[in-house]
């Protein structure tokens, strides 16, 4: 080769790799900078919590049942998925009859219909299928309670037969994801071939993934609901545990998009002219108080007392307007709040009164331990937080000592109940809830049957008329009806100064100026398929 | 960090001459010449002497924080959050919850000063008094201390104290046991080296043959001329000791909040960097400020002890 | 020197158990449940159960042991609890990554470390001395994650002209020689390296010095050897200990790596640590550590052979 051509040809490659690190040609690519630090499981069944559910398995797949995720002005409702309607048999309140959607097509070309559905339940509960999964068995089982016995009634058609009439089962379906069986096939019945290669229904394809790197996922032209079919033709996910490396990622233009970026960094990011993204979802974060003999909550003045005491607008503002105050286990403005007689709000001084009236005093303040994590998923910033509110708490006459533990000791604990002998001498502890449905908002916690081990009735609550109008959800099909039995256990549990409640999550996540068309809905998800890279 | 017994030798007893030099002049009992010495040497280096006045400064400053410092560490005030430097009230600025900053340095400045020089002078105590054990000893006991030393060899020292921490949970306690059991291999290496080194020589062996007290002959003959080592190695350990422990901190292990820790307060104010980068790094200068004392101090105990004919 | 490998090696398979052994005990002895990390938020105690002896936990520790150990000796070690993928196959996989950060430490800052150091030695006392030994001690004194995300405010976000984070670019699956790799590898390298450099720039430093001043060197001199000859001859000289010192810093290079590789997102053993460390993902956790520490054996047992062919006066009893 000449010298002059050597020279040209090393140029050249000089200047395509000093260019920028974006994938070639003119195709849109968004970047998503997540929190997790490694890319959730892609069978099917994401691990990893909301972001593995959020971010893998609502885009490579799709469930019955879906969220409306595209309105931003109310909370997110249920709409159909794969499943096109769904209804109770008249004769049988235990028996579902959901009809299939037609024309759906997995990943690899081969149809959805009711015997993929059932070859997925087979997938999560016959431990004898070939296709069973321990781990994505693991990850869903709890989920849905409701399925007891399911069937195909013909090709579109499957019923599902809860133990008992179970009004909750469409909402439990959300977490179902539907993999393709054939690809499954295709793989000599490895999922962890699959997992390299996967086909679902959802609206986007994956491409690639590089072990706790990066997953590449492109949009699926062939998506069945062609509303949504995505508007971007790559969609990047980065795990990027670090919160200041993701910042710094967003900032140096290496990701378009990052999730929970940290607090203090928003006037940076925003002078970057980055966009600061909010809205209110279903998450609670509140303290759960115990209610057993030797505790100090047992009385309602001083539970009424600490939630009086706590100025929750000052908090908003040391999380920099990253939070909405909570009044209840729900949002104000959420159906499921009603109407309560006792008002949560900043009264320091009707605090002291009714500490005063419950017979303490500065020599004699109410004492009680409460147990904490440092970090952990929803907890927002955990220590600034708690601090805040224990020198709230300080201020009317309510010593706070905190335990600090790591998270999964306070999961532990969460998960036992404080008549358990590890949980001797904690009076409350810290940790943040999705309320999504109505049993993630009040059944698993304020039902009389849900202590520990069956559920996360960790305060042996015992409240006959909320165990009655919890009760009756489950036999009420109709989603408004529920709605008012649901206010009324608010109504009840607020009343009764239940919980300290504090703030609400606002979800916040920071954008780059390009990323245009994101509606951020009410809810845990997001739907990626509105959203443009300019 | 960890060195053989042979590099040892080579490093901290810097040359072949030193010991020789050592041995040519027979010790007395209770010998001031050496150590009077190396002090008067010791004085006369600028930069050593600058190093330890720092640090006694330093010291000072962390024993008497809570006399010295204006505010209290642990007071949140909301309004005043992230202050920059020179605010009234707050002259180094304040952190995300509005504590002064300041204060959390002199008062973080004992915790973290306690964990660099706490795990030291424990592994100083129980690795040097296996050491010497195993010097003096000789034989099986040898054999079996250093062998067991030679398994925790195995384990990079950073890796280890994570692993120890990150295992036992995050405390300050369980901070200093991680970070005291990775010190003690190699202070027992140093100890045991000098140790064997010294046993040899005539006049220990005259010692052993006239008295009959182990005790006595120890005392007498051996610490005193292990300390010298052992000395200039422990100091350069507090500069690393210091540094490790910041790390576990920084890692969620460690000091839990809210205690200042200069390592857990450079974690928090990680978010700061962006918008307030001069306080953020704050807790950093410190940290090196001292390791760097420590580490100077420790080489100039270093080149004092190097008496050259 | 047959017979001394021979035992050097014999030697190394007791400390290989004994490290097992601590490995294990380590991390069985933290609080908590193993399991909690992973579990659902919804898991009944039944499906903890399940999990529990599905990974062997619900049976007695020396057993636990024993089980794992011999899975080990096979290489099998066992299955993450975070991911469901090979542990054997996580480590080998993150260790690839960590080891271009430690080859191209050891490659290009090694040498350069060596070359301060000898240069420091040899002018003891001089200003130029003075000066490179500054820069060692700063190089050992600084918390060198600190390091790191200061240079990432500075030359990512502030500068804007290097990578904040990653290991690779997007649309490649590994590493490669191109100069968008080596864009990524700058900061972490700088980073990582400065701890280790300064170890071995000190030592050399010290050893150079020493040499020069014995009666050996002044005894070539005296003989009428060249300035370069004797400089060669007194690194000779120092080459056992450096070389020794410098296996030992790769030590260094894998612990620091554990903070640093978080900062940046680097997909390395200490990426990997760090999260094994906080979802208490034991089998990780145990596989990790026990592959790190065996490799470390290793490379301890290859300085020791070699510094005894190179110098037999230095073996140990």
């Amino acid at each position: 080769m000449k010298r002059r051509s050597i020279k040209s040809v090393i140029a050249a490659c000089i200047a395509f790799t000093m260019a920028a690190p974006l994938t070639a040609g003119a195709e849109s690519v968004l970047r998503i900078g997540m929190t997790v630090s490694d890319i959730p499981q892609t069978t099917g069944q994401a691990n990893q919590g909301g972001e593995g559910h959020r971010f893998v398995a609502l885009q490579l797949y799709d469930a019955l049942v879906a969220w409306d995720l595209r309105q931003s002005d109310q909370a997110a409702e249920l709409m159909p998925g794969l499943a096109e309607s769904w209804e109770v048999d008249p004769e049988d309140p235990n028996r579902w009859i959901f009809r299939l959607r037609r024309d759906v097509t997995f990943h690899d070309g081969s149809a959805f219909n009711a015997d993929a559905v059932i070859w997925n339940f087979d997938k999560i509960f016959d431990e004898d299928a070939p296709q069973y999964d321990s781990r994505q068995a693991s990850q869903v089982l709890n989920r849905i309670p409701g399925v007891g016995h399911y069937e195909k009634v013909d090709d579109y058609t499957i019923a599902i037969t809860t133990p008992t009439p179970d009004s909750q089962l469409p909402y439990q379906l959300t977490w179902f994801m539907i993999s393709s069986p054939a690809r499954f096939a295709e793989v000599d019945n490895d999922w962890d071939a699959f997992a390299a290669n996967p086909s679902g229904t959802g609206p986007w394809i994956l491409d690639r993934v590089v072990a706790r790197q990066r997953a590449e996922m492109v949009r699926n032209e062939q998506y069945w609901d062609e509303e949504r079919i995505p508007l971007t033709e790559r969609l990047i996910l980065i795990p990027i545990p670090e919160p200041t490396t993701r910042t710094a990622a967003l900032i140096s233009g290496q990701v378009d998009w990052i999730e929970a970026p940290p607090p203090d960094t928003i006037p940076r990011l925003q002078s970057a002219g980055m966009q600061i993204v909010t809205n209110v979802y279903p998450h609670v974060w509140p303290w759960t108080l115990s209610r057993v003999d030797d505790s100090p909550w047992n009385d309602i003045r001083v539970r009424k007392a600490a939630n009086l005491a706590v100025d929750r607008d000052g908090l908003v503002s040391v999380l920099g307007g990253l939070a909405t105050p909570s009044y209840g286990q729900v949002p104000r403005e959420h159906p499921w709040y009603g109407n309560p007689e006792f008002e949560i709000r900043y009264d320091p001084e009707e605090a002291r009164r009714l500490l005063a009236e419950a017979g303490y005093d500065r020599d004699n303040p109410v004492n009680a331990t409460v147990l904490i994590a440092p970090s952990g998923s929803g907890q927002m910033q955990p220590l600034p937080m708690n601090e805040y509110i224990q020198s709230n708490l300080a201020a009317v006459g309510i010593n706070i000592d905190y335990q600090v533990v790591e998270w999964t000791a306070l999961r532990n604990i969460s998960r036992i109940g404080a008549k358990a002998p590890e949980s001797s001498g904690i009076h409350a502890f810290n940790h943040s809830y999705g309320t999504s449905s109505p049993f993630e908002a009040y059944t698993r916690f304020f039902h009389s049957e849900m202590v520990p081990p069956n559920g996360r009735n960790w305060g042996y609550t015992d409240i006959e008329e909320v165990d009655d109008l919890l009760d009756r959800v489950l036999t009420t099909f109709d989603l408004d009806e529920q709605s008012d039995l649901l206010a009324q256990v608010n109504e009840i549990l607020v009343d009764d100064a239940h919980w300290l409640w504090v703030v609400h999550d606002v979800n916040p996540r920071a954008l780059s100026p390009h990323v245009q068309g994101f509606i951020p809905p009410q809810s845990w998800y997001l739907d990626l398929t509105t959203v443009e890279v300019k | 960090m960890h060195i053989k017994v042979s590099d040892m030798k080579k490093v901290l007893a810097p040359s072949a001459t030193n010991m020789d030099a050592i041995a040519a002049t027979p010790m007395p009992p209770n010998a001031p010449t050496y150590w009077y010495l190396v002090g008067t040497r010791l004085m006369r280096d600028p930069v050593t002497m600058f190093c330890a006045f720092l640090l006694v400064f330093v010291v000072g400053l962390a024993l008497f924080a809570p006399w010295v410092a204006p505010a209290d560490p642990l007071e949140v005030s909301v309004m005043n959050r992230l202050q920059p430097i020179g605010t009234d009230g707050y002259l180094l600025g304040s952190d995300r919850l509005g504590r002064d900053i300041l204060s959390r340095i002199l008062h973080g400045g004992r915790i973290s000063l306690f964990m660099g020089i706490a795990p030291v002078l424990l592994a100083v105590l129980i690795g040097g008094g296996l050491g010497i054990l195993a010097g003096y000893v000789g034989g099986m006991v040898n054999s079996a201390i250093m062998r067991t030393m030679d398994v925790f060899y195995a384990f990079p020292s950073i890796l280890l104290a994570i692993a120890i921490a990150g295992a036992m949970g995050p405390g300050i306690s369980n901070g200093i046991i991680a970070l005291t059991i990775v010190f003690i291999p190699p202070m027992t290496r140093v100890a045991e080296s000098a140790t064997t080194q010294i046993r040899k020589f005539d006049f220990v062996e005259a010692a052993r043959a006239t008295t009959s007290s182990h005790l006595r002959v120890l005392r007498v003959h051996v610490v005193g001329n292990v300390a010298g080592p052992i000395l200039v190695y422990a100091t350069s350990m507090v500069s690393l000791s210091i540094v490790i422990a910041s790390g576990l901190s920084f890692l969620g292990l460690g000091v839990s909040p809210p205690n200042p820790e200069w390592g857990l307060m450079l974690s928090d104010l990680r978010e700061s960097i962006y918008g307030n980068p001069m306080v953020a790094i704050l807790p950093g200068v410190m940290i090196f400020v001292t390791s760097v004392s420590f580490n100077l101090l420790s080489d100039g105990l270093r080149n004092a002890m190097e008496i050259r004919q | 020197m047959l017979s001394y490998a021979f035992h050097r090696v014999a030697y190394a398979v007791p400390i290989a158990l004994a490290v097992s052994i601590i490995v294990f005990a380590l991390v069985h002895v933290g609080p908590g449940d193993p399991l909690d990390a992973v579990l659902p938020d919804e898991a009944s105690v039944q499906d903890i159960e399940r999990l529990r002896a599905q990974y062997g936990f619900d049976k007695p520790i020396p057993v636990q042991y024993g089980l794992w150990l011999g899975r080990a000796v096979q290489g099998d070690l066992g299955i993450s609890i975070g991911s469901g993928r090979s542990v054997l196959a996580e480590v080998v996989d993150a260790a690839q990554n960590t080891f271009i950060l430690a080859a191209f430490a050891f490659i290009l800052g090694f040498p350069l470390a060596i070359i301060i150091g000898a240069l420091a030695g040899y002018f003891h006392g001089s200003w130029l001395d003075r000066f490179l030994s500054a820069i060692s001690v700063t190089g050992i004194s600084i918390p060198h994650y600190w390091l790191g995300m200061v240079l990432v405010v500075l030359f990512a976000v502030e500068f804007g002209n290097l990578p904040a984070m990653g290991m690779t670019p997007y649309g490649s699956d590994g590493w490669s020689f191109s100069v968008e790799h080596f864009r990524h590898l700058v900061l972490p390298l700088l980073t990582i390296s400065a701890i280790p450099m300064a170890i071995v720039a000190r030592v050399t430093r010290a050893c150079v010095a020493d040499a020069l001043a014995s009666e050996v060197t002044q005894a070539l001199r005296a003989k009428g050897l060249s300035e370069v000859s004797v400089f060669l001859h007194v690194l000779r000289n120092a080459a056992p200990t450096i070389l020794a010192v410098m296996g030992l810093e790769i030590g260094n290079l894998l612990g620091g790596s554990i903070l640093i590789e978080t900062i940046f997102a680097w997909p390395g053993t200490g990426f990997l640590l760090n999260e094994a460390i906080l979802r208490r993902d034991l089998p990780v956790l145990q596989g990790a550590i026990l592959l790190m520490a065996l490799f470390f054996v290793t490379l301890n047992l290859i300085a020791d052979l070699i510094q005894s062919a190179v110098d037999p006066r230095i073996q140990r009893t």
